[in-house]
C-alpha cells in the first residue's frame, strides 16, 4: 500500500517540477498524435462526406467494413505497417521504422476508419433541406459540399476529437513501430509500460496523470461540441 | 406582351412510376406574380424545385429568357440558378447568426462588404426585423425563421423569386406585410414572383394569374367567385357568411371556415326580381365588362365581387351598361365548396 503512496508523491513531484524527461515524452506524444490526426482528418472528413452524400453500389458493404476498422487491435496494425517498413518490408527503403513518422502512420491508420465513419453519421444527422438552401442560394456544388460540412461542424469536430482520443491513448502500434527509444520515440503510453515493468512507479504514475488529464480535456472538447448540436426546426 | 421569363413545354416527372407533374404547356411573364394554388400533393412543390433546376423533369423542356435550359451544363444551370431563389415552406436557416444567413448568397456572389451590410440593412428592415441581425437563429420563433427566410431571399434581388407557401404559419399581421413586401418588390424591382398558397384569397388579391393545379396537371379554368366565409346555420337551411352583409345559401354538410365557388355560368341576371326556387338573389351594380368572343363578362358588386359571364345577345338584349342595377339569382347547388 505504502508504494502506491510514495509513488503518488513522487508522480506530482515530478509533473510539479516540470521535470524535463516527463515532458519530453509527453509533448512528443502530443506531436505524434496531433500530426496523426491532422492527416486523417485531412483524408477521412472528405471520404466520410462524400460517403454520405452519394449512393452507390456496394456503399453498404464499405460501410460495414470501416465500422469493423474502429475496432482493430492496434497490435495489428502495428504488425501490419511494421511488415510494410521493416527493413525487408516493401517500403524498408525509406527508413521510417523506429521513428515518429512510423508511429504516425500507425495512429493515422487507427485513427481514419474512425474519422470516416464519425463523420459519415454526422453529416447524414444534418437537416436534408441543407443541401437545397444552398443550392437555391446560389452555392456551387463545392460551396454546397462546404456548406453541408459546416453545418455538421460540432459533429465533425467531435469525430476529430474521438479520433485524437483514441490514438493518444493506443501503446500497441507505437511499442511496435516507434521501439520506445528514449527522446526519440518514447511516448506516454510507451513509457508508462515500460517504467511499470522497470519499478518506476512513481514516473510511469506521473505518466498516467497527465493521460488521463488530456483523456478528460478531450471529453470536455467532445461535451461541448456535443452540446453544440442545435437542430432548428 | 412581356417578355416570356419561364417557359415549359411537354414537362413530366414521377416518383415511383407514379405520374406527380404532367404538364402540356406553361410559361410566366417578366415582371408577374403568379399563383399556384392546388390541394396538398398535387406536384406544387415538385413544380417549384423543377423551376429552381433543383430537380430534373423526366421529359420536357424548359426555357429561361427564351433559352432552353441543358442539364448537362452545370456552369450555365449554376448561372441560371443564381438569379432567381425560392424560399421552402419550412425554410432551413443556417445554424449561426441571422446576419451570416443573409450574408450567404451575396459571399458566394461576390458582392463588395459595404454593398452587403447595405443591402442586409434595407431588407431586414423590410420585414420588420432591423433588431435581428446578430441574433442566433436557434432563438427565433417559427414566424421570424419565415421572415429571417423571405429576407434572405429579397436580399439577392433575384429576376425570379419563387416562395412555398410564404404565408403559412405566420401572425395575420405579417402576412399584411408579407403581402406588401411581395408587391412592393415586383413594382419596385420588377422581379417574376411565382407563390403557392392555400389561401384562393390571397392568390387573386397577390397575383394576375392563378395556375390550379390539380394531381400533377394544370387545370385551366381557374374558377372564378371564390370566396371564404363560415359556414352557419338557422332555421332556413345553411348559409356561408362572407361578411356582415353578404350570405349564400348552400348545401353542405362542412362546418367551420370554407373556401366556396360559384361558377359564372350558374348565374341568371334579371333586371327586375322573380319568383323562383333558387334561394340566393342579390341586387348588385355593374363595375366592370370584358368581352370574351362571343361573351361578355360582368362584375356586379354585390357587397362583394361577382363574376358573371352571360352571351353577347343577352347583354344587348338587356341594354346592360357599367353602373346598371341588376339582380343575381342563383341556386343554393350552384355553391361549390373548394
Amino acid at each position: 500500500m505504502n508504494f502506491i503512496l510514495e509513488g503518488l508523491q513522487r508522480a506530482l513531484h515530478l509533473i510539479f517540477t516540470f521535470d524535463r524527461e516527463v515532458w519530453v515524452i509527453v509533448l512528443l506524444s502530443l506531436k505524434v498524435s496531433m500530426t496523426a490526426i491532422v492527416f486523417a482528418s485531412a483524408l477521412a472528413i472528405p471520404v466520410g462526406f462524400w460517403l454520405a452524400i452519394q449512393e452507390f453500389w456496394g456503399k453498404h458493404f464499405i460501410i460495414a467494413v470501416i465500422n469493423t476498422l474502429l475496432a482493430l487491435p492496434t497490435v495489428v496494425v502495428g504488425l501490419l505497417i511494421y511488415s510494410l517498413i521493416s527493413r525487408r518490408g516493401p517500403l524498408g527503403i525509406l527508413g521510417l521504422l523506429f521513428t515518429p513518422w512510423a508511429m504516425i502512420i500507425g495512429q493515422f491508420v487507427l485513427a481514419v476508419p474512425i474519422i470516416i465513419a464519425l463523420t459519415y453519421s454526422a453529416v447524414q444527422g444534418i437537416d436534408k433541406r441543407v443541401r437545397n438552401t444552398a443550392l437555391t442560394l446560389g452555392a456551387n456544388n463545392y460551396q454546397t459540399a462546404l456548406t453541408m460540412i459546416k453545418e455538421a461542424r460540432y459533429a465533425v469536430f467531435a469525430a476529430v476529437v474521438t479520433g485524437f482520443g483514441r490514438v493518444i491513448a493506443e501503446v500497441g502500434a507505437a511499442m511496435i513501430l516507434g521501439g520506445n527509444i528514449k527522446g526519440s520515440t518514447r511516448i506516454m503510453t510507451t513509457a508508462i509500460a515500460l517504467e511499470t515493468s522497470k519499478g518506476e512507479f512513481g514516473f510511469a504514475l506521473a505518466l498516467g496523470l497527465i493521460l488521463l488529464l488530456v483523456a478528460f480535456g478531450v471529453n470536455i472538447l467532445l461535451h461541448y461540441f456535443q452540446s453544440k448540436k442545435v437542430y432548428i426546426e | 406582351m412581356l417578355d416570356k421569363i419561364i417557359e415549359i413545354k411537354d414537362m413530366q416527372k414521377s416518383y415511383h412510376r407514379k405520374m406527380i407533374l404532367d404538364i402540356d404547356y406553361l410559361n410566366f411573364r417578366e415582371g408577374g406574380i403568379y399563383s399556384l394554388v392546388g390541394p396538398n400533393g398535387s406536384g406544387k412543390t415538385t413544380l417549384l424545385n423543377i423551376l429552381n433546376l433543383l430537380l430534373k423533369p423526366d421529359r420536357g423542356k424548359i426555357f429561361y429568357f427564351n433559352q432552353e435550359v441543358n442539364w448537362a451544363l452545370p456552369d450555365k444551370l449554376l448561372e441560371l440558378r443564381r438569379q432567381m431563389t425560392l424560399v421552402e415552406q419550412i425554410p432551413y436557416l443556417f445554424n449561426t447568426t441571422v446576419w451570416n444567413n443573409l450574408a450567404f448568397g451575396l459571399r458566394i456572389r461576390k458582392v463588395s462588404p459595404q454593398v452587403r451590410q447595405e443591402r442586409i440593412n434595407r431588407v431586414l428592415n423590410l420585414v420588420g426585423l432591423s433588431d435581428f441581425q446578430h441574433r442566433k437563429v436557434n432563438q427565433l420563433s417559427g414566424g421570424e425563421i419565415k421572415r429571417v427566410a423571405i429576407a434572405r431571399a429579397l436580399v439577392l434581388e433575384p429576376k425570379i423569386l419563387f416562395l412555398d407557401e410564404p404565408t403559412a404559419s405566420i401572425d395575420q399581421r405579417y402576412i399584411d406585410i408579407t403581402e406588401k413586401i411581395i408587391k412592393r418588390i415586383n413594382q419596385q424591382l420588377k422581379t417574376t414572383v411565382l407563390i403557392t398558397t392555400h389561401d384562393l384569397s390571397q392568390a387573386y388579391r397577390l397575383s394576375q394569374e392563378v395556375i390550379s393545379l390539380v394531381g400533377g396537371k394544370i387545370v385551366r379554368e381557374v374558377p372564378e367567385n371564390i370566396f371564404r366565409g363560415e359556414i352557419i346555420e338557422d332555421y332556413k337551411g345553411k348559409w356561408l357568411e362572407i361578411d356582415k352583409k353578404v350570405k349564400f345559401a348552400l348545401v353542405t354538410e362542412k362546418e367551420g371556415f370554407a373556401h366556396i365557388y360559384i361558377d359564372p355560368r350558374d348565374i341568371i341576371l334579371s333586371l327586375k326580381p322573380f319568383q323562383s326556387s333558387a334561394r340566393n338573389t342579390f341586387f348588385g351594380k355593374i363595375v366592370k365588362i370584358t368581352e370574351q368572343n362571343h361573351l361578355v363578362k360582368l362584375e356586379v358588386d354585390i357587397g362583394v365581387l361577382m363574376v358573371t359571364v352571360i352571351t353577347r345577345e343577352s347583354f344587348q338584349d338587356m341594354q346592360l351598361n357599367l353602373g346598371s342595377k341588376i339582380y343575381l339569382t342563383f341556386k343554393a347547388s350552384a355553391v361549390k365548396l373548394y
